[in-house]
Order: C-alpha cells, then sequence, then structure tokens
C-alpha cells in the first residue's frame, strides 16, 4: 500500500472508535485497553483490542490495520482518537522513540 | 531393494508451524514460539466455540489441540484467545509461496493446503547452498525475517519421503528440518509402530493393518505386496511403497479430475427439525451451487443431496444420514435444480432431525443456450433464465448479498450470516 497520503486521519480514527465502542461493556473487574502494534514485517500498525477478566482468558480482538509505519501520521490518528475514548493505549514495539510533533516518549 | 530405477530427486515439504496462531502473534509483536495463543472460532456452526489453531506454547502447557472445543479450553488468564481472520492468513500463504518462488520455478511449486507447501528443488537446490539442509536454513530464515514466522522443512528424494520427514522428523527437531532419502528410510521410518502417525494411514487403515498381523513399518515393509494388495487392494500396494518409500508421483503430470463436479455443504448452527427450516437451507445452498457452476458456463445433469442427522442412529435402520442423486435434464437453472433437490429430500426424509446439508451438481456440460421445453410456456423459460442472469450479475458487482431471497430473513435461513465467512469461519475486519 504505502499510499501515504490516501490516508484520512480522522476517518481511521473513527473507525477504530466505533469498533473499541463496540467491544466495551463497563463491566467490574475487567480490564480494556487497546493495543497498538508496530507490525515491522508488514509495515503496518495494527489495533487490537484487549479484553481481560480478573481470573478468566484474555481476549485479544482485531480492530484495525492502519497501512503505515509512519509515526507522524500516527500521532494524529492516536490524537484523533485520544479526543473520542478514555481506554488506555498500549505502544508495543516501538522502541525507544519519541512522537515527532509533541516530542514526548511513545510509551 | 533395488532403487535404482526410482526417480531420486529433491523435494522440500515446507509447512508453517500453527500458521493460524503464528500469524496473529506476528500480528501482535508476539514471538510465535513462546506466546501463548488460541485461535478460537465463534461462527455459529461450531457450538460454543472451537478452536483453529494453537500456538506451540498453548500445546505444550495446556494440552490444547486443534480442533479442540472452547470449553476444553482451560480458563487461565495465561491464555490469549483470538478470532480467526481467514482473509489474512490467505495473503499471508500468497506472500510466503512469493518467497518460495525464488528459490524454485513456478512449475516446480505446487501448494498443498493453505500452510503446506511441495517444493521440487531437483533442478535448483545448487544454486544456493552446499547441502540441502543449508538451502532449506537459508529459506526458513527469510520467511522468519520477512514475516515473523517459523517454517517447517522436510527434505526426501520424492515427495512421500519429504512429507514423512516433515511429520516424523522435522517436527520434533531443533532445527525444525528433517531428512530423509531411499538409504535413511528403514533406519529412520521402520520402527514406527503408532502406524497411525503416518501420512495417507488412517484410523481404519491402521485398525485393518493390524487385523493382518502388521503392527509396525518394518512389519508392512516385509509383507508379501501381492497378499497384501490381495486383501486391501490398490490401497495396500501404495501403502507397500510407503514403506519403502516410494513414490512415482509426476506432481507436473497432475491428472485433471475425471469428471468434475460443484458441491457445497455446511454444518447447521442447530439441529433442525421443521421441514420449512431444512428446505430453505436447502434452497440457499442449492442456488449458491447453481450460481458458480453458471460462472463457470456449465449446466448440471444430476442432482445430489447429502443430508446429515443430528444423531447416529436417528434413522431407524442406524443410518448417519442419506445420499440420494438423480438425473435431470441438463441445465443450469436454479430453479429447476431446487425442485429436483426438494423432491430428492421429500422422498428420503422421515422427519429426522438434522445437522448437515450438502449438494453436489454433476454430469456437467458447457452450457451453449436455453434448450427449451416444449411442455411449458417458452416465455416464462426465457424469462426465468434473464432473471438468474441478472442476479449473477448483480451478485458480481456488488457482493454476494446484494439480492437475496426474501425467504432468506426467516427462521432458520443461515444465507446471510455465512456470506461474510471465510471457509466458514471470520475471514477479519471488512474494511482493514
Amino acid at each position: 500500500m504505502g499510499g501515504i497520503a490516501l490516508i484520512d486521519v480522522q476517518k481511521e480514527a473513527d473507525l477504530i472508535y466505533v469498533r473499541a465502542d463496540k467491544l466495551f461493556a463497563a463491566q467490574w473487574h475487567c480490564q480494556y485497553r487497546i493495543d497498538v502494534v508496530h507490525d515491522q514485517y508488514a509495515q503496518t500498525t495494527n489495533f487490537f483490542m484487549d479484553i481481560q477478566r480478573k481470573g478468566h482468558r484474555e481476549r485479544s480482538i482485531p480492530l484495525h490495520t492502519l497501512q503505515t509505519t509512519d509515526l507522524e501520521i500516527l500521532e494524529q490518528v492516536i490524537g484523533a482518537l485520544k479526543i473520542q475514548t478514555q481506554l488506555s493505549l498500549n505502544f508495543i514495539n516501538f522502541g525507544h522513540v519519541r512522537w515527532p510533533e509533541s516530542q514526548r516518549w511513545v510509551r | 531393494m533395488d532403487y535404482r530405477n526410482e526417480p531420486h530427486g529433491m523435494f522440500f515439504m515446507i509447512d508453517n508451524k500453527s500458521f493460524y496462531a503464528s500469524v496473529e502473534s506476528a500480528a501482535r509483536g508476539l514471538n510465535p514460539l513462546r506466546s501463548v495463543i488460541v485461535v478460537m472460532s465463534e461462527a455459529d456452526n461450531t457450538g460454543s466455540g472451537l478452536v483453529l489453531a494453537a500456538s506451540p506454547m498453548a500445546k505444550k502447557l495446556f494440552g490444547i489441540s486443534n480442533v479442540s472445543r472452547q470449553y476444553e479450553v482451560p480458563d487461565d488468564p495465561r491464555i490469549l484467545v483470538v478470532p480467526p481472520r481467514m482473509n489474512l492468513y490467505i495473503q499471508e500463504n500468497l506472500k510466503i509461496n512469493k518467497i518460495f518462488r525464488e528459490y524454485v520455478a513456478d512449475n516446480d511449486l505446487f501448494p498443498y493446503s493453505i500452510d503446506e507447501s511441495i517444493l521440487d528443488m531437483t533442478k535448483s537446490w545448487r544454486l544456493f547452498g552446499p547441502t540441502p539442509e543449508i538451502v532449506a536454513r537459508r529459506i526458513q530464515l527469510r520467511i522468519r525475517r520477512e514475516l515473523g514466522l517459523y517454517t517447517t522443512v522436510g527434505i526426501g528424494e520424492n515427495p512421500v519421503q519429504a512429507k514423512l520427514a516433515l511429520d516424523l522428523q522435522a517436527k520434533h527437531d531443533h532445527e525444525l528440518i528433517g531428512r530423509l532419502t531411499y538409504e535413511t528410510f528403514p533406519e529412520k521410518i521402520w520402527p514406527i509402530t503408532n502406524l497411525e502417525k503416518v501420512w495417507s494411514i488412517g484410523h481404519r487403515t491402521a485398525a485393518h493393518l493390524q487385523r493382518l498381523g502388521i503392527h509396525s513399518m518394518r512389519d508392512l515393509a516385509m509383507v508379501n505386496p501381492y497378499e497384501l494388495r490381495a486383501e486391501m487392494g490398490m490401497i495396500g500396494a501404495q501403502l507397500f511403497a510407503l514403506a519403502w518409500g516410494i513414490d512415482r508421483s509426476h506432481l507436473h503430470e497432475l491428472r485433471p479430475a475425471k469428471e468434475k463436479s460443484w458441491s457445497n455443504s455446511q454444518v447447521l448452527p442447530r439441529d433442525y427439525k421443521v421441514q420449512q427450516e431444512i428446505e430453505l437451507v436447502i434452497r440457499e445452498i442449492g442456488q449458491q451451487t447453481t450460481s458458480r457452476m453458471r460462472h463457470h458456463r456449465q449446466q448440471a445433469g444430476c442432482v445430489s443431496l447429502s443430508i446429515g442427522f443430528a444423531r447416529v442412529g436417528e434413522a431407524d435402520d442406524g443410518r448417519s444420514g442419506f445420499h440420494h442423486s438423480c438425473r435431470i435434464d441438463p441445465t443450469d437453472s436454479a430453479q429447476t435444480i431446487i425442485a429436483a433437490l426438494l423432491r430428492l429430500f421429500r422422498q428420503h426424509w422421515e422427519g429426522q432431525s438434522i445437522r448437515n446439508i450438502g449438494v453436489g451438481l454433476s454430469r456437467l456440460n458447457a452450457s451453449r443456450g436455453l434448450q427449451l421445453d416444449i411442455f411449458q410456456d417458452p416465455h416464462r423459460q426465457i424469462k426465468d433464465e434473464r432473471f438468474d442472469r441478472v442476479i449473477d450479475e448483480l451478485r458480481d458487482k456488488f457482493g454476494k448479498t446484494a439480492v437475496i431471497p426474501a425467504s432468506s430473513l426467516m427462521p432458520g435461513g443461515t444465507m446471510l450470516r455465512r456470506a461474510a465467512l471465510v471457509g466458514g469461519h471470520n475471514g477479519g475486519n471488512s474494511f482493514d
């Protein structure tokens, strides 16, 4: 793919939010988290909803695949997503890098 | 045994270690050999859920096997359960085969299943390393580096040796490579006593061999091949060849099936008892199969219907289902084919509850035009024909669910829910 110009940040964030929201049912003793994975093989960024009920099997449900690993775009998508949801985000395999815009550590 | 006249090639059989689970691990940034991950299908017809794949660690720590049921998987927080994404696995398989094509000519690559391929390396292996094992290692590392997946390689002088090397040696080897030759075959394979572990020997064949006093691969190799053939037929001769690691198949000259046919079948999400509901699903499957056939511009002269009962012994005589077929005038009209299917069903069904339905179309020939039936209104027939074509075109253009019969919305219809599935399981998010 690699068509960076084709990525509509708002649309991507909306899609992730809508899918995550469907899976979210506020329950006791249940942790929800969005995993954001830097996929070095496919050169994509993968989003998963991770649901962990205390004492039960952990579940991980694919939300979306962003067809880029570009941090600038990802920062915008994450920014747009954070406006919509309070769920904690867990960044996986990004290494020790900073967001290009805010200069905060990616974590 | 004189092996001089047997084919001496160099075949690699390569499979992916716990393919679905490994793809899901890699997508989550986990190591496929260390993650404890279970791919579980929750499609309607899998009951409470079916394990499609478990990572090597999940198998080791919790004894989970493929096709375990959901309730057999321990409710342990260390286990990560993920839904299947069939489309993703197909894509990954294509990527892997693309890598293979850099090591063999297109004609020498034979995909065997979604996670296994046979590579005829006879002509090309020397280009990539001094020994077959080193070449295999190179391919493994390449796939590991580019896709994050671990592969297992069986090497043999013919396809069956490669397959046995894969199943019986490579899977237990530290490097995930196994190799068999005519020479090492007796030493490595003959000691095997659990015959069911050997490719092509199933539960019933193993039992049959046991009855004949054959309890190991050595016994099988030492048996008189003519007697074995007299007892078991063609399969006997094949098994004898298997015991000696002989395989004379020419993969390049794969023979097309003598008579092609089209068929579809499905396991129902629950027991179906109501005639109307069962007939609805028969209609849907009939429609689907006919439409596949029409895409190939063929018409069928024979329709068959298979019905599996919910429980064995549901019928008085202990049958587990029935399979019947009937000849029809060659046609590609869904209406006519469905009418024949329903006729078959009504003739043979005696009120049993049903869990399995299959439809087959055979005696195919090219459909050249519409053969009008003099006993029916010609305008009606032409109109029906055009109707079918328009439906096909609409579905090609806008997807399978663009137009559906209203009856599919009635209780029991499975078409709508199955339309999004790939091979009966979740394909993944549609816009991904």
